[in-house]
Formats: C-alpha cells, sequence, structure tokens
C-alpha cells in the first residue's frame, strides 16, 4: 500500500466514518410526539335526575318520552356470516307490562304511558328502567320481509290496524334488576331482565347486562332535553328463533329521547 | 413498493457484511505498524486480515442460500437478486481462504471499498442534496456500525483461535 500509507488511509476512513457518525445522529428527521393531554380517565357526574311523574304536559319537573324522536333499532349479521341485517321497532315504549297488561288495545298510538322509569345521573342505585318492543312492528324497510317471513320467524302474527298488540307472543320486555356507574367511563352498566317468548311455548326471561349512556340534560328554547341510550346483545337461539338468515347474536341499541314539555 | 425498495435492502445487506473492513484493516495495520508494540505476533496479526474477510464472505454466502431455501432454482435465484453483480463481487471474498490469495492483504481492501463507498456515496450526496432524506445516512451508519462490530468479531474470532491453535502445536 504504497500509494496510500496506512497512517493517511486510517486518518481518511476515520474522518469519513466519524462524519457519517455526527450526521446521522441528527434529531431533525424525528417525530416530536405531543405531550399526553391526560394520564387517566376524567369521570364526571353531575347531578341530574329525571322522573317521569305522570307526564303532565306543560309541567317541566316531569319528563316525557319523546317517542317520535326516538328509536329501538336491532342489527346482526346475514346467515351469521355476511354484513348486516338491521331493522327498527315502530312500536315501543317505557312501561313495565305486568300480565294484566298483555293484551291488545284499541289503538292507533301508544295505550300505555311510559312512565316506568327513573333516572339519577349520580345515584344509579334510585334509578330504574322498564320497557318493550312490539315484536310484529319490525320495520327493515321492506314489507315482503316485515309481513312475511319475520312474522312466521319471530312467532308472532301480523299487525292488525287499529289495535296495539300487547300479547305474550307479540311482546319483548326488559325490567331493570341493578343499574351500577361502568368505573372506566361516563356510562353505566344495567343488569336487566329481558323476558320474551319467541318461538318457545311459554315467555323466557334471561338476566342480560347492557351499557347505558346518559347524554345530559340541554336546554332548547324553552324547555330542556335528555337522551338515555341503551346497547345490549341477546342470543335469539334461546328464544327458539331457529331461521339460517340471521345469526344467533343480535344487537339491540334503544335511543330514547326525552323532554320536558 | 417496486423492486427499488428491495434493491436498497440488498445494498444495505452488502454494506452490513462489507463496509466495516476498510477500518478494521487501516486500525489493524496501523496499530501493528506502530514500531512500539512491535513483536513476534505483529506480522502475524496483519496476515489473518484477509482470512477475517474471508469468513464475513462466507457468512455473507451462508445468508443468501439461507434465503434461498429450499429453491435453488436459476429461475428464483435470478427472481430474488437485484444486484447480481455486486453479490457476485462480494462471493469473490469466498476467495481469501486460498493462501495464495490471502498473502496479498491489500486486495481484501480494495474489495471491500466497493462497498464502502455506497456510504460515502450517500454522505456526499447530503452534502450536495439540501433536501436529502437524513434517514438514509441514518440507516447507513447504523449498518456500519454493525458492520464495523461484524468484521471486527470475526477477525478476533481468527486471531483466537490461531492463538490456540499455535497452543495445542507447542503443546
Amino acid at each position: 500500500m504504497k500509494l496510500l500509507s496506512n497512517k493517511t488511509l486510517m486518518i481518511l476512513l476515520v474522518l469519513i466514518s466519524g462524519y457519517g457518525y455526527i450526521a446521522g445522529c441528527t434529531h431533525k428527521g424525528d417525530l416530536l410526539l405531543p405531550v399526553p393531554t391526560s394520564t387517566g380517565i376524567i369521570i364526571t357526574r353531575g347531578v341530574n335526575f329525571h322522573l317521569p311523574g305522570n307526564m303532565t304536559a306543560g309541567d317541566s319537573s316531569q319528563w316525557k318520552l319523546d317517542k317520535a324522536h326516538s328509536s329501538v333499532l336491532w342489527s346482526t349479521n346475514y346467515v351469521g356470516a355476511a354484513g348486516l341485517l338491521t331493522g327498527r321497532f315502530n312500536q315501543f315504549g317505557i312501561h313495565e307490562v305486568i300480565s294484566a297488561k298483555m293484551i291488545y288495545y284499541a289503538a292507533t298510538g301508544q295505550a300505555l304511558k311510559d312512565t316506568s322509569w327513573a333516572f339519577y345521573e349520580n345515584d344509579p342505585s334510585k334509578s330504574y328502567l322498564n320497557g318493550y318492543v312490539q315484536i310484529n312492528t319490525s320495520n327493515t324497510g321492506e314489507p315482503g320481509r316485515d309481513t312475511g317471513c319475520n312474522i312466521g320467524t319471530l312467532g308472532t302474527i301480523k299487525v292488525i290496524p287499529g289495535t296495539q298488540n300487547l300479547s305474550d307472543s307479540n311482546l319483548a320486555k326488559i325490567k331493570s334488576t341493578k343499574i351500577e356507574f361502568d368505573p372506566l367511563s361516563n356510562d353505566y352498566f344495567v343488569t336487566f331482565n329481558l323476558t320474551w317468548k319467541g318461538k318457545l311455548t311459554a315467555p323466557l326471561t334471561k338476566s342480560i347486562v347492557g351499557r347505558l349512556k346518559y347524554i345530559p340534560k340541554a336546554y332548547v328554547s324553552n324547555y330542556a332535553v335528555f337522551g338515555l341510550q341503551l346497547k345490549f346483545q341477546l342470543n335469539c337461539r334461546d328464544f327458539g328463533i331457529a331461521s339460517t338468515s340471521v345469526s344467533d347474536k343480535i344487537d339491540i341499541e334503544c335511543n330514547m329521547n326525552f323532554n320536558n314539555k | 413498493m417496486d423492486s427499488s425498495f428491495f434493491a436498497y435492502l440488498q445494498q444495505l445487506e452488502l454494506m452490513a457484511f462489507f463496509s466495516g473492513y476498510p477500518l478494521v484493516y487501516a486500525l489493524t495495520v496501523f496499530f501493528a505498524g506502530n514500531q512500539k508494540v512491535k513483536n513476534n505476533f505483529k506480522k502475524r496479526i496483519v496476515s489473518l486480515l484477509p482470512f477475517g474477510y474471508a469468513l464475513v464472505g462466507t457468512l455473507y454466502a451462508g445468508l443468501q442460500l439461507k434465503k434461498l431455501y429450499p429453491d435453488y432454482s436459476f429461475e428464483n435465484i435470478k427472481l430474488s437478486t437485484q444486484h447480481p453483480w455486486l453479490i457476485f463481487w462480494a462471493l469473490l471474498s469466498i476467495l481469501f481462504w486460498i493462501p495464495a490469495l490471502a498473502k496479498q492483504k491489500v486486495f481484501s481492501l480494495i474489495h471491500s471499498l466497493v462497498f464502502f463507498l455506497f456510504l460515502v456515496r450517500d454522505l456526499f450526496l447530503q452534502l450536495s442534496i439540501s433536501n436529502m432524506n437524513e434517514s438514509i445516512v441514518k440507516n447507513d451508519m447504523n449498518v456500519y456500525t454493525n458492520s464495523l462490530l461484524l468484521n471486527f468479531g470475526a477477525f478476533t474470532i481468527l486471531v483466537l483461535l490461531s492463538f490456540l491453535f499455535t497452543l495445542y502445536k507447542k503443546v
């Protein structure tokens, strides 16, 4: 190595390497991560409470279900494997339908008052919730299905115009047994009994846990509104539903809006 | 993702094996050539440099064989090779196991400088192009560091084995 002495070669290589390390060690290209805004879950619960009273119009202390702006939605995987099948129930309410009330009513609207509930934002032990849906009012937007296969599959009969069918074969109802705080969010866990006959010979009651979300009170011009959203899942096979078109798991979402008009 | 990405990866692979050798070579020759530390082992250590390089080349060949496993067909080799000439050049380093070639230790330096030049090229580009991606130099230096460690490690193993072999012969 006469052309380039060992010393020169070493100095050259060390210089090149040194420059490389200096150039490569700059942090210009590094991403600056934002400082986390919070290190924990912040749970805030107010002191609101809402009661239906007797639903007297004009009494702002009594909260009324705004059914026109509420919904009970269901969804399940088509044939248990494909995309979602969805629908809603046209007729539902928040009333504890005891056996004596499980009859046909000659009415076009709700036959029972939506008064079987109470909600205390900061004391769930005092809250409770009872509700129902009329199974044959399932509305998928496809009349052929709603008045056809759905009726037979769900073990009920078609809608009789001018009649509210709250008989046991057409009624699915819930009755809360415990409401408690979700320690990880502002939501609540609701344990309730779901009673539905489905295709069984007699109504079956199953205990289910759902998640309840409270959308706090807000004022709209001269009245106030609040919302409750209950989500849960049931296994329709428990109730004798053997259809291959629907998955065994049915997701239910109840969006209830209330006002104090 | 086109083949240029895989070509870049193969280039990094080559650099990881061979680019560190020139500095290991220069440092070894420099310190061994120092009058103050002259002793009987000096010549021997320096003579082991090309063998260390051949060991690195053998490891590289092993990696290529592992990557091709189990399909060693010509088609597969052709498909998975992005820099055929460079890889061929890299595999030539195995020839330094031949004592006659290893005697010309400067050949091993010239052989490895080809891969060191990739690093020099990227550093030069970073100097001359203002908006060049700095990650390239960062990558290069990470790979270069690994290459230094690999070449130094391979050389150290050979030196140790050589001394052990000498001791064994004496006993």
